[in-house]
């Protein structure tokens, strides 16, 4: 336990020292969120008061939808980039010889890009209320539950992004596709419930749909864990299962890739 | 095939041996894109190793020379397990590292090659930190850890320096230092003086002797004969994976004999003694 610890410390370090060290990042970042919430600002007043999806108003609306959203796209990214990035750098063959088992540094990893990525929706979501005036009423335990479970869900995904860049070198196409199917079917920036039927039912068996619908119900409407009861449920499934399949897939591209010896391909 | 058989029997495997190769096979299998409808790309496969079985006991310097291609750098991956055999087994300390690959990873430190496998904007410290840490150096002894390998290194005055301001050389020592932080049984070093100046090589040699006379195994691939007549206890001479040769090399064994060793048993021509002949002949 205190080894794990003691990883996870150098691993948030190093990721924290690389984060300050590009000097720029931090200021880019800090004006993309301005400018994307500004725009959804101006898109919710062209639309008007009159649109209130699942009785809503549609800024939050947009707020919620699009922070989740970016959390989850940007985190599965995040860990993507340093998987290329190892490979690239030459590092990865080397953190694999290192005493800490790959599943275990994986792991590892993705707790720091979300870390960062977490900073950042807080940043988005805070930024929204305080400049934007978007109003709230959240309930904590219910966001913190969601967001949790949310987390395990885009932990899985990354693992996911970072199996297929292990095997066929082709992660970055996995996200593309994630990011632009789950930004139509997920409900981000209309309820779902406006699809054609049969897509409405795709968009039911995507996890993010209800990470976005539970953070809607817990920070803006206040809703309890236990008015969430359902919600929570199949998002701890959603993770328990992909979380279960990510890791699995992991470990069989680890083992081709040595056998194959492509592991620093890319 | 022309000493296969000897060195078979010549494999003698007691308590002492550490590192254990025994009728390892690896081939690198080819596969063309759009089975080169568009352009030109080699297809086939590659043997690395083939039925290559030796062993290297605790406290020896283990040399494997061999032209490029011979298959060094493949041994020294499935030691560290970041290939896996195709067939046969290799045993570290007595793991198997296909079943115990965790436990045969703590036994190993490996200096590959490859330059900038660091986190560019970490400095020299920063990173050795890292790896230890991953290494499971007790956090109460890395500090230490670190002042000594960068000083047995040669590093101390760059510690603290960004490891993107670092020329090729100082990636090379950094590279050896990682190795060492972990005070390995195995370690593995991959042409470790390529970009050394002379006086760090000479001291890297003279650090490869102590830590062998500190119950290390070092395998140790090079080009470089003076490298091996200098710390090698044995050699292994590869060639197309296939071993050559494996035998010890005497305490007063020169460069040069094993330069004439080296071209004998391979077949290949020298061309520096064709070169210094003409060189002569044009004066």
């Amino acid at each position: 336990m205190t080894s794990t610890l003691d990883k996870l410390h150098a691993i948030l370090r190093r990721d924290l020292l690389t984060a300050i060290r590009h000097r720029s990042g931090f200021v880019v970042t800090l004006v993309g969120v301005f400018t994307e919430l500004a725009a959804f600002y101006f898109l919710s007043r062209a639309v008007g008061p009159g649109f209130r999806p699942g009785g809503l108003e549609y800024f939050p609306f947009l707020l919620v939808g699009t922070g989740i959203y970016t959390f989850f796209v940007m985190s599965a990214q995040a860990f993507l980039s340093a998987v290329q990035e190892a490979q690239q750098t030459g590092t990865l063959e080397v953190l694999m010889t290192t005493s800490t088992a790959p599943a275990e540094l994986l792991v590892l990893s993705s707790i720091s890009a979300f870390a960062g990525n977490l900073v950042n929706l807080l940043v988005y979501l805070f930024t929204g209320v305080a400049v934007f005036r978007a109003s709230i009423h959240a309930n904590l335990f219910s966001c913190l539950a969601v967001l949790i479970f949310s987390m395990a869900i885009a932990l899985a995904l990354g693992i996911a992004a970072a199996t297929l860049q292990v095997a066929f070198q082709k992660g970055s196409a996995v996200l593309w596709l994630l990011g632009s199917g789950l930004w139509f079917l997920s409900g981000t920036m209309f309820p779902i419930q406006s699809l054609p039927r049969p897509l409405e039912l795709l968009a039911r068996a995507v996890p993010l749909t209800y990470a976005i619908d539970g953070m809607r119900r817990a920070l803006l409407q206040g809703q309890s864990v236990v008015a969430m009861a359902g919600t929570l449920a199949v998002l701890a499934g959603f993770g328990t299962v992909l979380l279960l399949l990510a890791l699995t897939g992991l470990s069989l591209s680890l083992r081709r890739a040595r056998l194959n010896g492509t592991l620093s391909f890319y | 095939m022309r000493v296969r058989g000897c060195l078979r029997a010549f494999v003698v495997r007691t308590s002492m041996d550490r590192v254990v190769f025994e009728s390892v096979c690896k081939t690198f299998r080819h596969r063309p894109a759009l089975f080169n409808w568009l352009g030109k790309e080699r297809g086939g496969e590659t043997i690395a190793l083939k039925d290559a079985s030796f062993s290297a006991a605790s406290a020896e310097v283990l040399v494997l020379l061999g032209p490029n291609g011979s298959g060094k750098t493949t041994a020294l991956k499935l030691i560290s397990t970041t290939l896996l055999p195709d067939a046969g087994s290799v045993r570290v300390g007595g793991f198997d590292a296909r079943r115990d690959a965790g436990a045969v990873r703590r036994q190993v430190g490996i200096a590959v090659a490859a330059e900038r496998s660091f986190f560019p904007r970490l400095s020299a410290r920063e990173n050795l930190d890292f790896f230890a840490a991953l290494d499971e150096v007790p956090s109460r002894e890395r500090a230490q850890r670190i002042n000594e390998v960068l000083h047995d290194t040669g590093l101390e005055e760059q510690a603290d320096t960004l490891v993107m301001k670092f020329s090729s050389g100082m990636y090379q020592r950094l590279g050896i230092a990682r190795a060492l932080v972990k005070r390995p049984c195995v370690l593995l070093l991959d042409e470790p003086t390529r970009s050394l100046d002379a006086a760090t090589t000479a001291h890297f040699w003279a650090t490869i002797r102590s830590l062998a006379q500190q119950d290390t195994t070092i395998l140790l691939a090079t080009h470089n004969f003076a490298e091996a007549a200098a710390v090698a206890d044995r050699l292994l001479l590869l060639q197309r994976g296939e071993l050559l040769a494996n035998r010890s090399v005497g305490d007063n064994e020169s460069a040069e004999a094993l330069r004439s060793f080296y071209f004998r048993l391979t077949g290949e021509v020298d061309e520096t003694i064709d070169a210094a002949h003409r060189a002569r002949t044009a004066q």
